[in-house]
């Protein structure tokens, strides 16, 4: 579970952060949805205890992210934006090294990386270097170090930009046996499909407050609009940002 | 903890052993630093050995010929026109008589005494007529039945204790230098890389975002470029005991001797060097935004610990000097090196110095790490 309590950041002049409070529960899949510079990818480094809040706090399961950030983060997977792969390291190695940062032994890390590149069906690309990997190679790899240790919760920032049909569909398969293993899912996300198709919770955010929490379904009726997109667009106040 | 930092090391070697770019930065300077002083030092040595030719004007030479064969003899002639230097010398009309007479046969010397370059090259004219005029003396005084012997009141015998040893101090001063370089300049390339490289790659979120603390990376990164350095310290002592067995030492009358003592040596002080170098560059790296940046600032940076070295070998202020951090560890590697006693407590605390600093760094680094701007280059 996480949960972020008023939390508030300026970053230079920006107001990013604006008392911002949301819930994502576990064996859920939620979504930030927000247009661009909304705060959403500053809400998940805060998160991660990357950034300092100027105001309120996160917890992880309960944990402080402030107060004891290495308990805190052995529960999260991270799917970062950008992926910040090692290019140098085959997806084997990357896989397994972020696997013994997160407490595993050199010999049950290996076994997990092992079956988390069968998972993903990755073992034709497990011992190459990661250079010159296409978009749906990296992403799969930067997936794979985000579950390799199956934390409770798992992060993903803007995980369907520049992927392909195919790729997108083992993303959206991957997040569905997560939920259904009763994981907490929290992804952020400009893109409607993406997330009126695999999200049981929409936080929709602007200018780093929450505008409106709830199923699709009930940010249409809350709306009295058909379609996300539009209800988004009545939520937010304008069109701005919004990529198709 | 322990484990994460060897997890953490073996990543960062692994990387970094499959970096062209850093694992020939290294090669290059341990391989080519001590062949270029190879070099050096031969050809050095080649001019101390064997004078250069001194090329004057001597005026009507044919009034004296057994003098001018004498300095022809000493590699003082007329020479080309091109290279004669601004000496002269006159043989006066009656010196054959003079001299066939016992009277002081005149010769004049025409030299600007002001003008630094020509100082020893007059000097050494000046003393090979003392010579000759000393020798065509005793053959006079023989000719007459007298043992030269009773002119020569003095007899001044200079015995030169310098050992062949200290003789090359300086030389050596130059190839330590070069040696404690190494450890600057093999390590420099994996700290860019690790630190403001990783940033660039924008794997320094993802790492920081994972379950381990600020101070593992630090003392992870800092131990991987210290790992690398020392390794380049290894080479470049390695390189240089086969390359200076080919220097022809036996010519300048003592050898240089890259004993496996003075390599011990050479390692022992070289790990506090390396762990501050190490954390220097890891320092000035994550301050830089990108790798580009960094190797700017670090080649300026890199500039202190040179003069330092530098300033050691070739013996400025030396007693100041020799408290201070790798100065202190050169002038302690000399003085092994020249055969004298090791100052310990010099030694002692530059190398602790050094080390305090290395600490230092790793604290600012570590509170760097926690710090936005720092991470994501704001």
């Amino acid at each position: 579970m996480i949960k972020v309590s008023n939390l508030s950041k300026r970053i230079g002049d920006v107001q990013a952060l604006n008392d911002l409070s949301f819930e994502a529960l576990d064996g859920q899949i939620t979504g930030l949805l927000g247009p661009n510079g909304a705060g959403k990818t500053t809400c998940l480094r805060t998160v991660f205890g990357l950034l300092k809040p100027d105001n309120g706090h996160a917890e992880i399961d309960g944990i402080d992210v402030a107060q004891n950030p290495v308990a805190a983060k052995q529960q999260l997977g991270l799917f970062p934006d950008p992926f910040g792969l090692y290019e140098r390291l085959t997806p084997r190695e990357y896989i397994s090294y972020f696997a013994e940062l997160n407490g595993l032994s050199r010999k049950d890390a290996k076994n997990a990386a092992a079956s988390v590149l069968g998972k993903l069906h990755m073992n034709d690309i497990a011992d190459r270097k990661c250079k010159g990997f296409s978009q749906g190679q990296r992403m799969k790899t930067a997936l794979a170090q985000a579950i390799v240790h199956e934390p409770t919760n798992i992060i993903l920032d803007e995980p369907t930009r520049g992927l392909d049909v195919m790729s997108t569909r083992v993303l959206r398969d991957l997040l569905k046996d997560l939920k259904d293993a009763g994981h907490c899912v929290l992804f952020s996300s400009h893109v409607m499909q993406e997330v009126a198709a695999l999200c049981d919770q929409v936080i929709v955010m602007a200018e780093g407050k929450v505008v409106a929490v709830g199923s699709p379904e009930q940010l249409c009726q809350q709306t009295g609009k058909t379609s996300l997109e539009d209800a988004f667009i009545e939520l937010i106040g304008t069109d701005e940002g919004i990529a198709a | 903890m322990i484990s994460t930092i060897i997890t953490m090391v073996r990543k960062e070697l692994t990387d970094a052993a499959r970096d062209k770019r850093s694992v020939m930065a290294g090669l290059y300077y341990a391989i080519g630093a001590p062949l270029m002083m190879c070099g050096m030092f031969m050809l050095l040595i080649g001019q101390i050995t064997s004078p250069e030719a001194l090329n004057i004007t001597i005026s009507h030479s044919e009034r004296a010929p057994d003098l001018v064969k004498f300095l022809a003899s000493n590699e003082i002639s007329q020479g080309d026109d091109a290279d004669r230097k601004q000496i002269e010398l006159i043989i006066s009309e009656d010196y054959a008589s003079n001299m066939a007479n016992s009277l002081p046969a005149e010769i004049t010397l025409i030299a600007d005494n002001s003008n630094e370059k020509l100082q020893s090259s007059i000097r050494r004219l000046e003393k090979s007529l003392q010579v000759y005029s000393a020798e065509m003396g005793s053959l006079r005084l023989i000719a007459r039945g007298i043992d030269p012997k009773v002119v020569q009141p003095l007899k001044v015998v200079v015995e030169d204790q310098a050992t062949s040893d200290s003789k090359g101090g300086m030389i050596l001063g130059v190839a330590i230098f070069m040696m404690v370089y190494a450890v600057f300049i093999s390590g420099m390339n994996l700290a860019i890389d690790t630190s403001a490289g990783e940033r660039e790659r924008n794997s320094l979120a993802l790492l920081l975002s994972h379950p381990v603390s600020t101070r593992d990376i630090v003392l992870a990164k800092i131990a991987a470029v210290t790992i690398f350095a020392m390794v380049g310290l290894i080479l470049t002592l390695v390189i240089s005991k086969i390359a200076y067995g080919f220097v022809p030492w036996q010519e300048l009358g003592f050898s240089v001797n890259i004993t496996p003592d003075f390599i011990a040596l050479m390692l022992v002080i070289g790990l506090p060097i390396s762990l501050m170098a190490a954390a220097l560059q890891l320092f000035v790296s994550f301050m830089a935004k990108s790798f580009k940046e960094a190797q700017s600032y670090l080649t300026i940076v890199l500039i202190v610990p040179m003069m330092l070295s530098m300033a050691a070998s070739y013996n400025i202020a030396p007693d100041t000097l020799q408290w201070l951090p790798i100065s202190g560890q050169m002038q302690a590697l000399i003085a092994f090196i020249k055969g004298q006693e090791i100052p310990m407590l010099q030694l002692a605390l530059s190398s602790t110095t050094t080390v305090a600093i290395a600490i230092v760094l790793a604290f600012g680094m570590e509170r760097s790490l926690k710090s936005e701007k720092i991470v994501f280059g704001l």
